[in-house]
């Protein structure tokens, strides 16, 4: 956990919550990392920044992959831009055991009081060329983003080609301290 | 003074003949404005769908305002391109938006318009699937548009936080 010093007007988020379930076709075996990217001007007070959930497997009816993934994290900060994102990166085996990336996703921490259910949709970054797509089947090393917080970035994205597939089910639970206090509304 | 934060997601598009598509957004707004900090403009990345039939770009958009007056509420400007399996680029519609002028969770549909010329254009445009492109972009924004013939196209879907600060003070009511 990293210690800024925030002097002033300092507001602080509370989010906790769960990565529930996820929504994908075509695979099994699947888990989930995910880490937090937030702006200069904030700080995580306490919590963990980042985890990495268990392996999950299809449901009986080929419908939902459960993961019950516990979050819990709590920032400071005095200034509402680069309000904290979810950065959720998904990853499952191929044919070959190989760990291959599933979707890429991200989801903005709600800056209102209480309980939101977000469905974040996943996409993974598609082959820039026909004979990159055969020989990385064979190879297992699809291709991923080296940092996966660029998909909570808005620079670099024209360069970016993806597929979309499947989504992530997440809940947060969130509480606002000394927010309205330093002038800001959000309701 | 005032100030305003926006942030979210442009989130997806649907309802679209074709798939492979990325959005061009740009930011006006009136002189009372000022961003401090965000970007203005920017580009998505191209999503061609798996499973569905919505092509999603989750690209975030982070904003921060500080504004003397309300008159030049600020506007998201849309163009919706399609990229070929060559790489090339092709204008498909045009939309906008108003930011939202009330705090909170904004779940905003922006449906997007292509322009259509003549009957040799229409004819075209059957064969080879391109819209036309404005000459003046100004139109997109703005009121004056007449004279002008347009088709409806698919709907973009944005998701949106506004959070104000100050407002109460200057007594602006949202």
């Amino acid at each position: 956990m990293s210690e800024q010093v925030v002097s002033g007007s300092v507001f602080c988020v509370s989010a906790s919550g769960q990565i529930e379930s996820a929504q994908f076709m075509g695979f099994d075996n699947i888990y989930c990392k995910y880490c937090y990217k937030y702006g200069n001007d904030w700080s995580v007070a306490s919590g963990l920044e980042d985890g990495v959930s268990q392996i999950t497997r299809i449901s009986d009816d080929n419908q939902l992959f459960v993961w019950n993934f516990p979050l819990d994290i709590a920032f400071k900060s005095s200034n509402p831009f680069g309000w904290p994102q979810l950065v959720l990166s998904v990853y499952g085996f191929d044919f070959f055991g190989n760990d291959v990336v599933r979707g890429y996703g991200s989801v903005h921490i709600p800056p209102v009081p209480g309980t939101h259910r977000k469905r974040v949709p996943m996409f993974a970054p598609q082959s820039s060329s026909l004979v990159h797509r055969w020989t990385s089947w064979f190879s297992g090393r699809k291709p991923e983003f080296i940092d996966p917080k660029v998909v909570a970035q808005s620079e670099g994205r024209e360069v970016i080609r993806v597929s979309s597939n499947g989504y992530v089910t997440v809940v947060f639970n969130v509480v606002l301290k000394d927010f309205h206090k330093y002038g800001f509304t959000v309701q | 003074m005032a100030e305003v934060f926006v942030f979210g997601q442009l989130l997806s598009v649907e309802a679209f003949p074709k798939q492979s598509l990325f959005c061009k957004w740009k930011l006006h707004f009136g002189t009372n404005w000022k961003v401090l900090e965000g970007l203005t403009t920017g580009q998505t990345q191209v999503d061609e769908p798996q499973a569905q039939e919505t092509t999603y770009w989750c690209h975030p958009i982070d904003l921060h305002f500080v504004t003397k007056g309300i008159q030049g509420w600020p506007k998201l400007e849309l163009q919706v391109w399609h990229q070929d399996s060559f790489g090339r680029c092709n204008i498909c519609s045009y939309g906008f938006i108003h930011m939202p002028s009330q705090g909170g969770y904004h779940k905003i549909t922006c449906h997007t318009w292509r322009p259509i010329g003549s009957l040799s254009d229409q004819i075209s445009q059957f064969f080879t699937e391109d819209s036309l492109k404005l000459m003046n972009e100004e139109i997109i924004t703005n009121e004056n548009r007449s004279r002008l013939q347009t088709q409806a196209m698919g709907s973009v879907n944005l998701e949106l936080y506004v959070v104000f600060k100050n407002f109460e003070i200057y007594g602006i009511e949202t």
